[in-house]
């Protein structure tokens, strides 16, 4: 029974030794591979230093923009969700009443909240403030890279919406 | 007597099932994020684990070692080596799995393709199977000849 148990031991060590050698060199030559073809094709990325804001601004898709009247259309007839792109900060100090406050960092941790919200027909406005404002696209840009489709950028959405005196909350809600 | 022949034939028959199960699954999962690399770079910075200046590399390297764990599963080569890789990623990528879920993110799998459904649990047991059985493979395979052999 020892005996048996001794080879069974020695039987493993000799798989698990030759395993980590192939598994070794098949690592390698995978990345061999994988760094070449990289280098190689047009759509190769940069090997270090991802940037989400980057990722999300590379021009994929490139995302409709929607006018004051059209976004204030939809809103009353509760056809829009509004997504404030600005810092959580900005967004309690006031918002587009209804909104919710959607970081382009923070897309993952509001994408479920954001989908239940969403019905047939319902379109998603990105909003910031300032007609230089990056943040609403690349919010918008995240959030079509997480399958949301509809989704439309107000320029400079903040600054409109108080000028024309349209509904605006404060704080978390 | 009897009964340990029956084992000794299916024993390696299923091994071989269960290899070129992986060796697709792998090509398949392989080939999806090496047409989209800046979308499953996106999914890897989903899972919020690694330093931003290893997910580009991950999301290049990741996807052929993939799939040339796929050839050698499926051909035959290297079988010990790719089926040790096998198990190392899939208990990574429960492990990974499981910290998003207690974190209660709500992240896309980024498993076999860029786009998809949310995390969930039965995605943590469905990696937990397949490192089970990448570990049945390293240690059961005997290559083809399980077919034409005798079950000597």
């Amino acid at each position: 029974m020892n005996d048996l148990l001794h080879r069974n031991k020695a039987k493993i060590a000799v798989i698990l030794r030759s395993a980590f050698k192939e598994a070794l060199l098949l690592f390698l030559i995978a990345v061999l591979v994988a760094v070449v073809f990289n280098a190689l094709r047009p759509a190769g990325i940069s090997l270090l230093g991802f940037s989400p804001a980057q990722t999300f601004h590379a021009p994929q898709t490139k995302i409709p923009e929607i006018t004051l009247a059209e976004a204030y259309d939809l809103y009353i007839k509760n056809k829009a969700v509004f997504v404030d792109a600005r810092d959580p900060f900005s967004f309690e100090e006031g918002h587009i009443a209804g909104a919710i406050n959607i970081y382009p960092d923070e897309i993952s941790l509001h994408l479920a909240g954001l989908k239940q919200r969403i019905s047939p027909g319902t379109v998603i406005i990105t909003y910031c403030d300032g007609p230089r404002c990056p943040l609403s696209h690349e919010t918008a840009q995240g959030l079509k890279l997480q399958g949301v489709s509809a989704v439309k950028v107000l320029i400079d959405g903040w600054g409109l919406w108080q000028k024309a005196g349209y509904p605006v909350a404060e704080g978390n809600k | 007597m009897k009964q340990h022949n029956f084992f000794d034939r299916i024993i390696p028959i299923t091994s071989l099932v269960c290899r070129l199960a992986l060796g697709f699954l792998f090509f398949y999962a392989g080939v999806g994020k090496i047409i989209a690399p800046r979308e499953f770079a996106v999914a890897i910075y989903n899972y919020q684990l690694l330093p931003d200046g290893t997910i580009n590399l991950l999301a290049v390297v990741l996807p052929w070692l993939e799939v040339f764990l796929a050839a050698a599963l499926v051909a035959g080569f290297y079988v010990r080596g790719a089926s040790l890789l096998s198990a190392g990623l899939f208990f990574v990528f429960a492990v990974a799995l499981s910290i998003n879920l207690v974190r209660g993110l709500d992240i896309s799998c980024g498993c076999f393709s860029t786009a998809g459904e949310s995390i969930n649990w039965l995605y943590v047991v469905r990696e937990a199977g397949l490192l089970a059985l990448s570990v049945f493979v390293l240690f059961f395979d005997r290559g083809w000849r399980c077919l034409v052999g005798s079950s000597a």
